[in-house]
C-alpha cells in the first residue's frame, strides 16, 4: 500500500467509524423517545438515522476495495471525547421538544462538517482533501436543510416539554 | 460458534432496548462494555454478566452474553462464586451506588479483600434513581431534591475508590459516562487484569440530577501513570476532587482462591479422614 493510500485507508476508517457512531446512536435515541412517549423526538431521530445511513453507505462504498486500519474504539484519535457527529448523551432528556431535538441534530451536522473540513485543509494527500472536501461540503447541506426546518418551526419549544407528572417521588 | 468472525460492539447487544432515560449514563456503559468486548473479540459463551437492583442493573439483559440479573445488592456474592466455580469464565460483576455501596457494602468491602479475578462495575449517579430519586450513599451532603431529604441527607458520602483501596482492592479506575471510548478501554484493561478490577463510573441521572451535565466541565483525566504504592493511593482518595478519570491505582497480588500446590495423591482424603478417627 502506497503512503497516499495509506491515509486515504485512514481516512476511511475514521470516516466509517464516525457515520456509524451517529447512526446508532441517533437509532437507540429513536427507540428510547420511542419508549417515553416523545413520538415527535423519536419520528426526527428515525430520520437522522436513516440520513446517516444513507451517508454511511455511501463512504462503505467508497472504500469497499480498500483494507481499511482495523482501529479499536479508543485509538481514534477525534478533537473531543466521542465521534464529531454523534449526539452527546447530557444534552438529552425524556421531555425535550422537537426544537431542541433539530438544534442537537444541527450541533451533530455542524461539527462532522468541521471535522471533515479540517481534514481536508490539512491532508497532504490529494484524494484524501478531495473526498473529505465532498463529506464536507454533505455534511454543510444537512445542516442547511436543518435550518430550514428549524424555521419553519414554531417559535415556541426552546424549553422541555411540560407534563403533569414530574419525576419527583410522591409525597 | 461466535468466535471464527471478528465482532462488532453492536454484535455484542443482544436486541433488548433499554428501558433506561433518554441521556442516561448507563447508555454509554453499555456501550463501553460492547466496545472492549468487541476490541478483546471476547466470546459470547464464555462470558457472564451479573448484576443486583437497579436501573443499571438492567444492563446484563442488554448484553448479549449469559447474564444474571441477582437480589439486591448481591451481585457480587453471586459473580465471586460463578467465577471461583468456573474459572474460565469471564464475569463482570455491575450495579449501581445503592446497590453496591449501600445495600451490598458488606459484599464489595470483602470482595475487594478477597481479590477473586473478576471485573466490577459501579455505575455511580448518586441516587436511587428506580424508585423515584432518593439520596444513596455517595449523595452529596446537602442534596435536598428528594422530599425524603429536603434539607440533604447530612452524612458524608463515601468515596468508593477509597473504601475500595482501605478493603484491599487491587485495581482501581474511574471512569465518566462523558467518555464511552476511554470508558471502554478501562473496562478492557479491567477485564485482562488478573485479579479484582474495581471501575467506578460516574454515570448522570439526567432525571433525577440534572446539575451532573455539568460533570463533562469538571472531569479531567489522570495524566500520570497509575500509582502503584497503596500509601500513596491512600492520600490521592481522600484529597482529590473525585473528578480525575482514567486507571488510578494498579498492584499485582495473589488471587483467591489460591492456585493448589500439589496434585492430590491416591488415597490421600482416605488418609486424612483416618487422621482424626478417635
Amino acid at each position: 500500500m502506497t503512503m497516499a493510500n495509506k491515509k486515504l485507508a485512514e481516512f476511511f476508517a475514521y470516516s466509517v467509524e464516525l457515520e456509524s457512531e451517529a447512526m446508532e446512536r441517533y437509532e437507540e435515541l429513536a427507540d428510547v423517545m420511542a419508549l417515553h412517549h416523545n413520538d415527535q423526538v423519536a419520528q426526527f431521530f428515525v430520520r437522522m438515522a436513516q440520513e446517516v445511513t444513507h451517508h454511511l453507505a455511501k463512504v462503505s462504498d467508497l472504500a469497499k476495495d480498500m483494507e481499511l486500519p482495523e482501529l479499536k474504539a479508543w485509538e481514534f484519535n477525534w478533537p473531543e471525547a466521542e465521534s464529531p457527529e454523534t449526539a452527546s448523551y447530557e444534552a438529552l432528556h425524556y421531555r425535550m421538544s422537537l426544537r431542541q431535538a433539530m438544534i442537537l441534530a444541527l450541533e451533530n451536522e455542524r461539527a462532522a462538517e468541521s471535522y471533515y473540513r479540517q481534514v481536508a485543509n490539512s491532508s497532504d494527500d490529494a484524494q484524501t482533501v478531495r473526498i473529505a472536501g465532498q463529506f464536507a461540503d454533505e455534511e454543510l447541506s444537512h445542516a442547511a436543510e436543518l435550518e430550514c426546518m428549524l424555521q419553519e418551526l414554531p417559535q415556541n419549544g426552546a424549553n422541555l416539554r411540560e407534563e403533569d407528572d414530574e419525576p419527583h417521588m410522591p409525597e | 460458534m461466535t468466535d471464527v468472525i471478528k465482532l462488532k460492539a453492536k454484535d455484542y447487544k443482544s436486541g433488548i432496548k433499554p428501558i433506561w432515560c433518554p441521556g442516561c449514563g448507563h447508555f454509554s456503559v453499555f456501550n463501553a462494555i460492547t466496545k472492549a468486548m468487541a476490541a478483546l473479540a471476547i466470546s459470547k459463551d464464555d462470558t457472564v454478566m451479573v448484576s443486583g437492583i437497579g436501573c443499571s442493573s438492567r444492563l446484563p439483559a442488554y448484553v448479549d452474553s449469559y447474564g444474571f440479573h441477582g437480589v439486591h445488592g448481591r451481585g457480587l456474592a453471586i459473580a465471586q462464586g460463578l467465577k471461583v466455580a468456573r474459572p474460565d469464565l469471564t464475569v463482570l460483576a455491575m450495579g449501581g451506588d445503592g446497590d453496591g455501596f449501600s445495600i451490598g457494602g458488606n459484599h464489595f468491602i470483602h470482595a475487594c479483600r478477597r481479590n477473586v479475578n473478576i471485573t466490577y462495575i459501579a455505575m455511580d449517579n448518586e441516587v436511587y434513581g428506580m424508585t423515584k430519586g432518593q439520596a444513596s450513599p455517595t449523595t452529596a451532603m446537602d442534596w435536598d431534591h428528594s422530599k425524603l431529604t429536603p434539607h440533604g441527607p447530612g452524612v458524608r458520602p463515601f468515596k468508593p475508590a477509597a473504601l475500595a483501596l482501605a478493603s484491599g482492592a487491587p485495581w482501581i479506575a474511574r471512569a465518566y459516562s462523558g467518555n464511552p471510548n476511554q470508558m471502554a478501554k478501562l473496562i478492557a484493561e479491567a477485564i485482562e487484569f488478573e485479579g479484582f478490577s474495581f471501575l467506578h463510573v460516574m454515570s448522570q441521572c439526567i432525571t433525577f440530577c440534572p446539575e451532573q451535565t455539568d460533570w463533562k466541565a469538571i472531569v479531567h483525566e489522570r495524566e500520570e501513570p497509575a500509582l502503584v504504592d497503596a500509601d500513596e493511593a491512600a492520600k490521592l482518595f481522600l484529597h482529590e476532587d473525585g473528578f480525575q478519570i482514567g486507571l488510578l491505582y494498579s498492584e499485582q497480588r495473589a488471587t483467591w482462591p489460591p492456585t493448589a500446590v500439589g496434585a492430590v495423591t491416591e488415597g490421600a482424603v482416605a488418609q486424612l479422614s483416618a487422621s482424626f478417627r478417635v
